[in-house]
């Protein structure tokens, strides 16, 4: 279904929203465009690339109190975390939308987690189509479009006068006030990409797991979190427990397979030590383990870690790459 | 009701001189403040900026580190470091949000009861005036 | 100066560094040489290592090679490696000599007479020079063991640490509301320290479980920690590269802290990092009679 919103109808929807849930949405942080829960309509940027952090914060928090045990007079008591509010993350991209479609593979298999899985029921997302792609984009390369309304509830599409409203789900459909009129009008082009070729890409890194190549990649890798920090898809976090005054706190926060020291064993055993070992391994568990075991190679095409790279280490190259070392292997 | 507010401070006293000097104070029936906690240390040299960091982190209003008057440090030299690092961390302490005045630094001998008696209700007193910290 | 004679600088300063990485190579006498490529965008640089002759005519220089590649020396330990190094860069390697992290006769210093870096970020390249290099009073290398470019003709303004000055005639409370939100910003990614030539300890004290002084939790108060205790571990030691605060990917103005330490320092001690690799540090030595600013 699809309606069209002037400019104004959709500010009165969103202040209408805003009463109701929470509302998280792209607003200008200190020069950036980032994420964040909103308090007035008029914070929200709609005139943006993409943010410099991806949405899956909402629903993974870069830190987050799992639960926590008291004791009390010999009672011991445990005191869950809940999620309180309904939410909408409100202008996000297409491809961050895949992004989180992505990350409920891990997250909602059985056993479910079961923060992640009571957010993601409770915030519907409200895409924004772009009008214009960036340097760093290469979604339609990736299973995505800059149009693509696979993994959102309703999809926006600036158009002069207002928006394109694509209704696609039934939730998306109940979050929508009445009155809007239909819209009949052609759907504007979406700007085009330069592609990259990734067909046989899983196969080309199942080939080269010993390849130097990684060791020399990894050269002018820092091994900083920036990476997996800006990815859309990536997850990894440490779990750890911290007693403060009476009661101990179960806390969850981001970590990178980057960091040294990530892969590191009680016992002092770890399995990556090297820089190549460890830079391999992001692009293993995107390009190979997760679409072995998801069925879906785990990068939506966004570009935030090429961009936001000190080394400009860019996962199109090493796509790139990848795919000329195989010819070469296989040439030879 | 009303509850005054109660400094909370923490000093970190060389076991050599600042120590033995709150001990005498103790001895001698000095009445001072009880809102500083101390924590013995060998030698003032030995406090990391990162223990006064956390003091604050965690609660401390105030944080004294006290140490031999220089020239006399049992360990020769440890409190010409202390007195480097601390001059530049109170700087920089107070660049970020927290006032200078809550990090005093004071030599104080073993003989020096009173004094050290004096010098903790003059602390207290000040940071009574400049009120509790700011969570940072 | 037009646009062609600058370029032709640049093509001939380019070449010599070729020239040299190759000769070093050929002639065995490092195994790699560390310097910049064209970055993805066509129009930025990033750090390359070169390991054989062929490799060598992908190494450029130009303003837009702001990375410091000293800190890739750290990982190189026990190899025998050349380094690309701007006057700012040889000030780390100096400081790594005090310290003892490098070894003089293991590095070939490839020096280069460096006019002044722009502001860079992915597929953007900016028109004027960076803050730190309007004030860098460097015309070449301090340290290097062959000089190539020709000495910069850029005057160098004075260092007159003015936006520090502003903030320290702000109060207390509005510097404090300040750096609350800068550091709320922080995600802990690191990138900070990762970058810095001046952080290398095998554990760092924010991975350190025992004591734990910051833990994992990426919040305000653990933030505030982690960027004053990574910031005071470099008293006397950072030689204002500004990496740190060009990785950021949240932007948090990390020169405002590093500088304020950098100028207390100077006025303090009388000291300033990375200018001679004898003198021994700030905090490793003390003078009996000084009067610190407390004790008056």
């Amino acid at each position: 279904m699809k309606l069209f919103a002037s400019r104004d109808d959709l500010i009165c929807w969103l202040e209408s929203l805003l009463q109701q849930r929470i509302v998280v949405a792209p607003v200008r942080v200190e020069g950036q465009t980032m994420f964040q829960p909103i308090s007035k309509v008029e914070e929200i940027i709609f005139d943006f690339g993409n943010t410099t952090l991806s949405p899956k914060g909402w629903f993974l928090p870069p830190t987050e109190t799992l639960f926590s045990v008291r004791r009390d007079d010999g009672q011991v008591e445990l005191v869950p975390m809940l999620v309180e509010h309904d939410a909408v993350v409100f202008g996000l991209r297409p491809c961050d939308a895949r992004g989180i479609a992505l990350m409920d593979g891990p997250f909602l298999q059985e056993p479910s987690d079961t923060l992640y899985q009571e957010r993601r029921s409770r915030t519907a997302l409200v895409g924004l189509a772009c009008h214009q792609a960036q340097p760093e984009c290469f979604c339609t390369s990736m299973g995505s479009a800059p149009d693509d309304l696979s993994h959102v509830d309703i999809l926006l599409t600036e158009v002069e006068d207002g928006y394109i409203v694509q209704v696609v789900t039934e939730k998306g459909k109940a979050l929508l006030p009445k009155g809007w009129a239909k819209y009949k009008g052609k759907m504007p082009t979406p700007p085009q990409l330069k592609t990259i070729p990734t067909k046989e890409i899983v196969s080309a890194v199942r080939e080269l797991f010993n390849d130097p190549y990684w060791e020399r990649l990894a050269d002018r890798c820092l091994h900083c979190n920036i990476c997996a920090y800006v990815c859309p898809t990536c997850y990894c976090f440490d779990v750890r427990d911290y007693p403060d005054k009476g009661k101990v706190e179960r806390v969850r926060s981001w970590e990178s397979c980057q960091s040294p020291g990530f892969s590191l064993t009680a016992g002092g055993y770890d399995p990556r030590t090297t820089k190549g070992e460890r830079l391999r391994q992001r692009f293993y568990h995107k390009l190979l383990y997760f679409p072995e075991r998801f069925q879906e190679v785990g990068c939506v095409g966004c570009g935030r870690c090429g961009k936001a790279c000190p080394v400009n280490i860019d996962i199109r190259e090493v796509i790139s790459d990848l795919q000329q070392l195989t010819e070469a292997r296989s040439g030879s | 009701m009303s509850v005054e507010y109660q400094p909370k401070v923490v000093g970190f006293l060389c076991n050599w001189c600042s120590y033995a000097g709150a001990d005498m104070a103790g001895t001698s029936r000095m009445c001072y403040p009880e809102n500083i906690r101390i924590i013995r240390v060998p030698c003032s040299g030995r406090v990391d900026p990162l223990f006064v960091l956390k003091c604050f982190q965690r609660g401390a209003d105030g944080v004294l580190v006290s140490g031999c008057h220089p020239g006399d440090c049992h360990y020769t030299e440890g409190n010409y470091h202390t007195r480097r690092r601390f001059a530049l961390l109170r700087e920089f302490l107070d660049y970020l949000g927290i006032e200078k005045e809550r990090l005093r630094v004071e030599w104080v001998s073993a003989s020096e009861g009173q004094r050290f008696a004096e010098l903790v209700a003059d602390f207290t007193m000040e940071l009574a005036r400049l009120g509790p910290r700011s969570k940072i | 100066m037009g646009q062609g004679a600058k370029s032709e600088m640049d093509m001939e300063l380019i070449q010599q560094i070729r020239d040299k990485a190759r000769n070093l190579l050929q002639e065995g006498t490092v195994e790699g040489v560390i310097g910049y490529e064209r970055a993805g965008d066509g129009l930025t640089s990033r750090p390359f290592f070169a390991y054989d002759s062929s490799a060598v005519e992908r190494l450029v220089f130009d303003e837009t090679c702001t990375h410091n590649l000293v800190k890739y020396l750290l990982n190189k330990k026990g190899k025998r490696m050349a380094v690309v190094v701007k006057p700012c860069d040889s000030r780390a390697i100096n400081l790594l000599l005090n310290e003892k992290q490098v070894e003089r006769d293991r590095v070939f210093i490839i020096g280069v007479s460096c006019p002044g870096v722009v502001e860079t970020n992915w597929s953007h390249k900016g028109e004027t020079l960076q803050a730190r290099c309007r004030s860098c009073q460097l015309t070449k290398p301090l340290v290097y063991d062959v000089l190539l470019g020709r000495e910069t003709s850029r005057k160098a303004e004075e260092e007159t640490y003015s936006d520090i000055r502003e903030a320290e005639a702000e109060s207390v409370a509005t510097r404090r509301e300040f750096w609350q939100e800068q550091f709320s910003r922080c995600i802990r990614c690191y990138a900070c320290r990762q970058v810095c030539p001046g952080c290398y300890c095998p554990v760092c004290f924010a991975e350190r479980l025992e004591p734990l002084w910051v833990g994992i939790r990426i919040a305000p108060e653990e933030n505030t920690l982690w960027q004053t205790v990574r910031t005071f571990h470099l008293a006397g030691r950072c030689i204002g590269c500004n990496e740190c605060e060009r990785v950021c990917p949240v932007d948090i103005p990390l020169s405002l802290l590093n500088r304020k330490l950098e100028k207390d320092v100077k006025r303090l001690f009388a000291f300033q990092a990375g200018l001679d690799p004898e003198e021994p540090p700030p905090f490793a030595t003390f003078k009996k009679e000084e009067m610190l600013e407390f004790e008056k």
